[in-house]
């Protein structure tokens, strides 16, 4: 209805003119248009001309700030080709609908339904990308592991709840350990009925998302549940949210290969189980390796169960691999595959006492096939392991002939062990699960057995395939919760040879046991040989003679049958040879066979002899050895209980086992450098000597001139030439033409079949030169803005590239020795030893997680943190009390101590945490490398209602030794004192004690320092001390002094993996003294002076002020000592009596007080009278005087003019007097 | 880990040191007349005790067995009184390997013999080690060794000092084209003998050298007083560097007192030049005494790749290679390269190809 409105009220366009006047003007304008954008500068220079230069400076550096601020370090790009799938963890408090979101977001990738959500869930998500989700259950311990190993966190919140605890604990844990990408999930938001509460709870809990995630952080809300499950559009568009996500690289992550287990298998010996059900048990977890390169026999931590070294790591073909082809935009029915061996999918389902194969309707035969891969990868894991009887014992069953699963009696009978129904769930599924493999390798080995060739089986095979293709068209909408055509691919594309090789120790084993000692000597003069070339320094050269044979063991391994056939020619013993090579599997199983081997053996051994003839010494042989073989030599050694002995390089070199530890090289004596020929042969190595063409100066020099040499001289008009050095070498770069004209010109010269390759000589060298000219161009042209940032991004995308090359094209099996196992692989761990709890507890909800260890993270030290107490833990911490540490991949409980550093660099020991301060632990834990986050929590048992998170920090130092130290006070009292000087005792004990603080400082509680000089006799540790002042006898002296602490040596890896189902978060370790005291009704007897009493206060006494007879004389008579007594009493004989008038008397007395007023007051006037005329009377007296004084002033100055004037006269006269005289 | 006998004590020690792995060395020399560890290892353990923390050391009775736990590397200023069976060069190769992973600076002051026949000397890893240690980005001004005092075999009395910063991590490195010899350098060494020794060794090793190139110029240093030790003796180092910044070098020392036939300086100086073309013919962009090193630094470095060209391979590197694999699970690809017909460049090289271990120091503090 509106838009129809709308339209109505809309008002006619304005017509736009095409043609005329107005038309042609606009089209003028458009013309000029961009003309005048330009101009405009030069029209109005003012406008656009520097107003102000501060103003201008300021802008820039606001520019190149903020250019600048975007940089971040650059970092060595490390990804590798193929990367693992992406970690998504969903996480969230139960029943907020996790497990929902994971099976609706896998429904919306593979269109499979997963029932139970059951260990990580691999799928393909994309062209390129792999995603595992892992629901994250509501243990602390999953929590922290999982937010170590997470890419990207779904938190799901429960918006019609709020945030809860456990979102917060979780964001807290993340922070610590590499923020990994984090989404936020609202659910249940339908719970709301009112729209506007709604929209205000969104925001509300979108702001505070923010606040801990970074500002915009995506929240994502999914409105509504149908039929129990989320809309398919929402679902959809957060699948896409999380295909198209970058994560960054973490820290941690990157450095530490890591595996998440996806499957595990026992393969303990189940004779020792039953002998002895609590034995250490030998795993196998299975997972996609990420991080970074894991090496074999490197030492792995598993969080919740411990540290282990790894006996063996192999990598499987890929269970879920990308699709291979990548042109159509979106993937196929057949590549959304799905893995999730634990939830039971991938094929096999276990079950209590017998293996099932998943089989959904209609698709019997894909299921079959789908089988095959996971039972062979499963049957190179077991190869080394089972023995034969047990293989002969299966040996009867085929297990996979029929299309349906087989009956679990049947497997029962043909197993050796059936499994006892007491037994555990787990431990069940392990037991079955090996039964199964024996079965279908015993299916195998009698394909071999037969002397069949796997080719049938192929063909087999591809028949199904066909079908099971006809099926996949027939019906889209199975639910096969299986492996499916891609992995079949993957498993048809092995060579047959591998197949051989993984069976080989089995079939070993039989052979070898009649003839070891022949073996033994053969093998130690093999080494011998290699001994002696080794010695040659580099140049070896293998001899052909008959123990030669051995050779074979080392070769490469395609070289390696052909190897082995020369052998049994040239040696006495065949049949020694077949055990320490590696081939002799083949061997082993053929004689066995048909001995088909035997057929054209002359012709193989003249092939293997002449290419060992030609073939450059093997620098990899002579330095490692056998590297393939020697862990399989191993491992028969272990078998074998030490029958054999392994040839390993050190092993074996007796003779040069003392040799002198020298790194000189001695030259080698067949080279006489007197002789011209030997120093002809490095004449090149130095400047003066041949250079290569690229390199040399006058090659370079006419390059050069070729490029820059045409030019025209301007003034003269003259037109220089290059001058073209050799025929075919014509002039490129500058103009084009003339090279064609020259091209052409060599056309007709020559001869077409020389001319094609000078032809192409030609164009090489010009493109040559071509791109010598734009290197050098690109050189000089970016140097302008090229800044060090640019520089070392530069540098390090070189280095990756340099890194993802160099191994490019060498083969798995090779490449593996040198890199390691490298990220993205598929990889089987074996790892012995580990507590039989781990395999009768497990429980697939729980994540095993593999977390490689480097150099030296195996060891145990010291670590100084840096730590704060987080503000949401509503207590501080005290040292000493354990703590659970969340560290590296470990989780432990430690015993902390806390310090903060005085500005003397002083490490002072803290009694608490301060409140809202950083302050340094220390602790007893594993070595782990500085910059490395932590947490703390007190206790992983159960839930609290509080902030579990205690503190966090990051490990600063590593040491072996500890530096904290706590004050110290020691306390002693004067015994006797002189001025300065005081005796004191109780502080020390011996006289050595004092002798050691001589010189220290000490301070009396009233404030006077002084210093310790010397012990005294007796009393033993007494000691003679000077002081700035005079002490009291009742002072007390201390001496302040520091004494350091140790740290207990706990470490205590927390064990939650191997509690019992059900119980896993309830790990309770070392407990702290508090509740120690709790727990056993313990209380502190209080220290007696602390406790509360009724003050009762002493009345002070102080004695009188005694002033010497001599001080008083001095004194003046204010400060003198008063001598007089107050006046006591008047004694009753001198008081006199008080007087009482009679009434007459008082009358008389009235009137006498009367007249005396009167004459009083007449008095009084008189006087004033008296006064007022003698003060007239002063007055006039005083003008008497002045005027007396003022003529008796006239009177004298008339006297004293006469007086002078008289003088005068009388000077003149005798003046004359004497002028006269003279 | 467990090993047996004495060969390559300190590889096991050093590398069991940086990987943190315990080592467990049996029967050494237990079939001598004279078993046990000699003077000079327990000198180089208690040289490493020195720069350690917390490093346990257990040696059985008659010495043929060791146990050493490593501690962490300290550094600091260290003064060692070196054994005067080998000389200082074998201590300091060591602390080489180990100076740029300690907590604080090292600075280490080394007494006893500094040049002797067998050992490298200081002179030469002087002129060799350090230009490679500054390819892997160990440079700055901390990174030097001198040799205050002179002292000769058999009696030493020498003195030298290191100093070498800290790194956290080191740079990985291709270093695959060596480049061409564009000047020889020496040093011509005498103490406790006549000056003019020096110039006789001088002249002799420029008459094959000529031949090459012009640019040779041989210091003598001729120590004398209180510098110049307890013994008599003379040698020669040589050094060329090439345009890349590779130096390849070699030297000769006069045979100790009283110890074998005495050797003239003009033979001495020949024969080290000699030794010199040798060493060129060898070829590779680090020379046969620093192989190790240099491996170990690639060894030690970030995951990436790293290239490095060498001559033949020594004894003693391949062992370092295996033990390599055995501590830090490191192989390297080896791929042999033969010169061309028409180069005259010496003999085969080998390109050695590894990825580093991650490897990151530990030791030190963060601020």
């Amino acid at each position: 209805m509106e838009g129809k409105e709308q339209k109505q009220h809309k008002q006619k366009q304005h017509q736009q003119k095409h043609s005329g006047p107005k038309a042609q003007k606009k089209n003028r304008k458009k013309d000029k248009g961009s003309e005048h954008e330009q101009d405009e500068r030069k029209r109005n220079p003012r406008a656009f001309a520097v107003q102000s230069a501060v103003r201008m400076a300021r802008t820039f550096h606001r520019t190149q700030d903020i250019k600048t601020k975007k940089h971040h370090i650059p970092l060595v790009d490390r990804t590798p080709l193929e990367p693992p799938p992406v970690v998504v963890v969903v996480m969230g408090p139960p029943k907020v609908g996790k497990s929902t979101l994971i099976r609706c977001l896998i429904k919306n990738y593979t269109r499979q339904k997963l029932s139970d959500i059951c260990g990580p869930v691999t799928i393909v998500s994309g062209k390129k990308r792999r995603l595992t989700f892992i629901e994250c259950n509501n243990d602390i311990n999953t929590m922290i592991d999982l937010a170590k190993v997470a890419d990207l966190v779904l938190m799901l919140i429960d918006a019609s709840f709020g945030f809860e605890m456990e979102t917060f604990e979780f964001l807290n844990i993340c922070q610590v350990h590499g923020f990994p990408r984090i989404m936020g999930v609202l659910t249940h938001l339908d719970s709301f009925k009112n729209n506007k509460t709604l929209r205000k709870t969104k925001k509300r809990l979108k702001h505070r998302f923010w606040t801990e995630v970074y500002q915009g952080a995506k929240l994502f809300y999914l409105s509504g549940m149908v039929y129990g499950e989320y809309q398919t559009q929402e679902v959809k568009n957060l699948g896409r949210f999380i295909s198209v996500m970058k994560f960054r690289p973490l820290c941690w992550q990157t450095s530490h290969p890591y595996v998440v287990a996806d499957r595990m298998e026992d393969l303990t010996d189940p004779e020792a189980i039953r002998l002895n059900p609590k034995c250490d048990r030998t795993v196998s977890l299975y997972g996609y390796l990420r991080g970074t390169f894991l090496k074999n026999k490197c030492q792995v931590h598993i969080p919740g169960v411990g540290d282990f070294s790894v006996s063996d790591v192999s990598f499987l073909s890929d269970p879920c691999p990308l699709p291979e082809v990548l042109k159509k935009r979106a993937l196929n029915e057949k590549e959304r595959l799905l893995y999730a061996p634990m939830a039971g999918v991938g094929g096999l389902v276990y079950d209590k006492d017998a293996v099932y194969i998943d089989m959904p309707g209609g698709h019997a035969k894909q299921q079959q096939e789908d089988v095959r891969p996971t039972t062979e990868l499963v049957q190179s894991l077991i190869g080394t392991q089972s023995t034969l009887d047990a293989k002969m014992a299966a040996s009867k069953v085929s297990l996979f002939t029929g299309t349906a699963a087989l009956a679990p009696e049947e497997v029962q009978e043909s197993g050796k062990q059936s499994p006892t129904e007491s037994r555990e769930w787990d431990a069940k599924t392990q037991r079955e699960r090996r039964r199964a493999v024996f079965a279908d390798e015993e299916e195998e080995e009698e394909d071999d057995d037969d002397g069949e060739s796997d080719e049938e089986e192929e063909s087999e095979e591809e028949e199904d395939e066909s079908d099971e293709e006809e099926d996949d068209e027939d019906d889209e909408d199975t639910e096969a919760g299986t492996a499916t055509p891609g992995k079949k691919a993957v498993n048809k594309a092995e060579p047959p040879v591998k197949k051989k090789k993984v069976e080989e120790p089995v079939a070993e084993m039989p052979v070898f046991a009649d003839s070891d000692d022949e073996l033994e000597k053969s093998e130690d003069d093999d080494s011998e040989e290699e001994d002696d070339d080794m010695e040659e320094g580099g140049a070896l050269k293998r001899g052909s003679g008959p123990d030669s044979g051995n050779c074979s063991e080392e070769d490469e391994d395609d070289e390696e049958s052909d190897m082995e056939d020369e052998d049994e020619i040239s040696s006495k013993h065949p049949e020694d040879k077949e055990m320490d090579t590696e081939e002799d599997v083949e061997m082993g199983y053929e004689t066995a066979g048909a001995l088909r081997w035997k057929e054209g053996l002359a012709q193989k051994a003249t092939d293997a002899y002449l290419r060992q003839q030609r073939a450059t010494p093997n620098l990899r042989k002579l330095v490692y050895g056998t590297v393939v073989e020697v862990q399989e030599e191993e491992s028969e050694e272990e078998e074998l209980g030490g029958l054999f002995k392994v040839s390993r390089p050190e092993k074996n070199k007796r003779v040069r086992a003392d040799a002198m530890d020298c790194s000189r090289f001695q030259p080698d004596s067949s080279h006489d450098w007197d002789q011209k020929e030997m120093l002809a042969s490095i004449k090149d190595c130095f400047v003066t000597g041949k250079w290569e063409e690229d390199k040399d100066a006058a090659t370079l020099l006419k390059e050069d001139d070729e490029l820059y040499g045409d030019f025209e001289d301007l003034e003269t008009g003259e037109v220089h030439k290059a001058k073209t050095g050799n025929k075919d070498q014509t002039e490129g770069g500058s103009d084009d033409e003339m090279g064609d004209d020259d091209d052409n010109d060599d056309e007709e010269e020559e001869a077409p079949l020389v001319k094609f390759d000078a032809d192409e000589a030609q164009k090489n060298k010009r493109m040559e030169k071509k791109r010598r000219l734009k290197e050098r161009f690109d050189a000089e042209y970016d140097d302008g803005d090229a800044t060090y940032f640019d520089d070392l991004k530069e540098e390090m995308q070189k280095q990756a590239e340099l890194n993802r090359q160099e191994f490019e094209d060498v083969d798995d099996e090779v490449r593996v020795q040198y890199e390691g196992f490298r990220p993205g692989m598929y990889v089987r761990v074996e790892i012995p030893a580990l507590p039989c709890e781990f395999v009768t507890n497990f429980d697939p909800h729980y994540p095993i997680l593999l977390g490689g260890l480097g150099a030296s993270e195996g060891n145990v030290g010291y670590l100084q943190m840096r730590l704060k107490k987080h503000r949401w833990h509503s207590r501080i911490l005290k040292t000493r009390d354990p703590l659970i540490m969340s560290l590296g991949w470990r989780r432990f409980q430690t015993i902390p101590l806390y310090y903060i550093e005085d500005h003397n660099g002083r490490h002072r020991l803290l009694k608490y945490t301060p409140e809202h301060m950083h302050c340094g632990a220390t602790i007893w834990g594993p070595i782990t490398p500085q910059g490395t986050g932590f947490l703390a929590v007190q206790s992983v048992a159960g839930t609290q209602a509080n902030f579990r998170i205690a503190a966090t920090g990051v490990v600063l130092d590593l040491d072996k030794s500890v530096t904290i130290v706590k004050k110290l006070k020691l306390i002693g009292y004067p015994y006797k004192t002189f001025k300065n000087t005081c005796f004191v005792q109780g502080m020390f004990n011996t006289v050595l004690e004092v002798a050691k603080f001589e010189g220290a400082s000490v301070r009396t509680v009233s404030g006077i320092k002084g210093q310790i000089k010397k012990a005294l006799r007796t009393p033993p540790g007494a000691f003679r001390a000077t002081f700035e002042d005079r002490l009291l006898m009742s002072d007390i002296v201390f001496l302040r002094s520091w004494y350091p602490v140790s740290v207990p040596k706990l470490y205590n890896p927390v064990t939650s993996m191997l509690m019992p189902v059900g119980k896993k978060d309830t790990w309770t370790g070392m407990r702290t003294v508090g509740q120690l005291k709790h727990d056993l009704g313990i209380r502190n007897k209080p220290n007696q002076d602390s406790l509360y009493k009724p003050v009762v206060r002493q009345v002070r006494h102080f004695n009188p002020l005694h002033i010497p007879r001599e001080l008083q004389k001095a004194l003046p008579f204010k400060s003198k000592p008063k001598q007089q007594q107050s006046k006591g009493k008047t004694p009753r004989d001198l008081s006199r009596p008080a007087v009482i008038r009679e009434p007459h008397e008082k009358k008389v007395a009235a009137l006498l007080d009367a007249l005396s007023s009167v004459y009083a007051y007449k008095n009084k006037k008189a006087r004033t009278e008296q006064h007022a005329k003698h003060k007239e009377f002063l007055k006039q007296k005083e003008r008497d005087e002045t005027e007396k004084q003022k003529r008796q002033k006239e009177e004298r100055k008339k006297i004293y003019r006469s007086m002078g004037q008289k003088e005068k006269k009388k000077l003149k006269s005798s003046l004359k007097g004497a002028s006269k005289d003279n | 880990m467990e090993f047996e006998g004495c060969s390559c004590f300190r590889q096991r020690l050093v590398l069991s040191t940086l990987s943190g792995k315990r080592v467990k060395i049996k029967n050494i020399r237990s079939k001598d007349d004279n078993p046990g560890m000699r003077d000079f290892e327990a000198s180089f353990i208690r040289l490493l005790d020195k720069v350690t923390n917390g490093t346990r050391i257990e040696i059985n009775q008659t010495g043929t067995m060791l146990f050493y736990q490593p501690g962490l590397l300290y550094g600091g200023s260290v003064e060692h009184e070196c054994n005067s069976q080998r000389s200082v060069g074998y201590y300091l190769e060591g602390l080489l390997m180990l100076a740029p992973f300690m907590k604080s600076p090292l600075k280490a002051v080394l007494k006893g013999i500094t040049n002797d026949p067998t050992d490298p000397s200081v002179d030469l890893l002087k002129v060799t080690a350090l230009p490679l240690m500054k390819r892997f980005g160990i440079d700055g001004d901390g990174l030097e060794i001198k040799v205050v005092k002179r002292g000769m075999a058999p009696s030493g009395g020498g003195e030298v000092h290191f100093s070498c910063p800290v790194r956290k991590s080191l740079k990985p490195v291709q270093l695959t084209e060596p480049g061409k010899i564009k000047r020889i350098r020496g040093t011509a060494v005498s103490v406790r003998v006549s000056p003019q020794i020096a110039n006789r060794i001088v002249d002799s090793a420029r008459s094959i050298l000529n031949k090459f190139i012009p640019d040779i110029y041989i210091y003598t240093d001729h120590m004398k007083g209180l510098n110049s030790g307890k013994s008599p003796g003379f040698g020669l180092v040589l050094v060329a560097e090439t345009l890349n910044g590779t130096f390849l070098s070699a030297e000769v020392m006069s045979t100790p007192q009283g110890q074998g036939d005495q050797i003239l300086p003009e033979d001495l100086g020949k024969k080290c030049a000699k030794l010199l073309l040798e060493e060129i013919y060898r070829g590779g962009c680090v020379d046969s005494t620093n192989q190790s090193l240099a491996l170990l630094y690639m060894t030690l470095g970030q995951q990436d790749v790293s290239k490095f060209l060498l001559g033949p391979l020594s004894p003693y590197t391949i062992e370092f290679l295996r033990h390599i694999r055995d501590f830090f699970q490191i192989m390297f690809k080896m791929e042999p390269q033969k010169p061309g017909d028409d180069e005259r460049i010496g003999g085969e090289k080998v390109l050695m190809t590894c990825v580093g271990a991650g490897y990151s120091n530990i030791s030190k503090t963060l601020k």
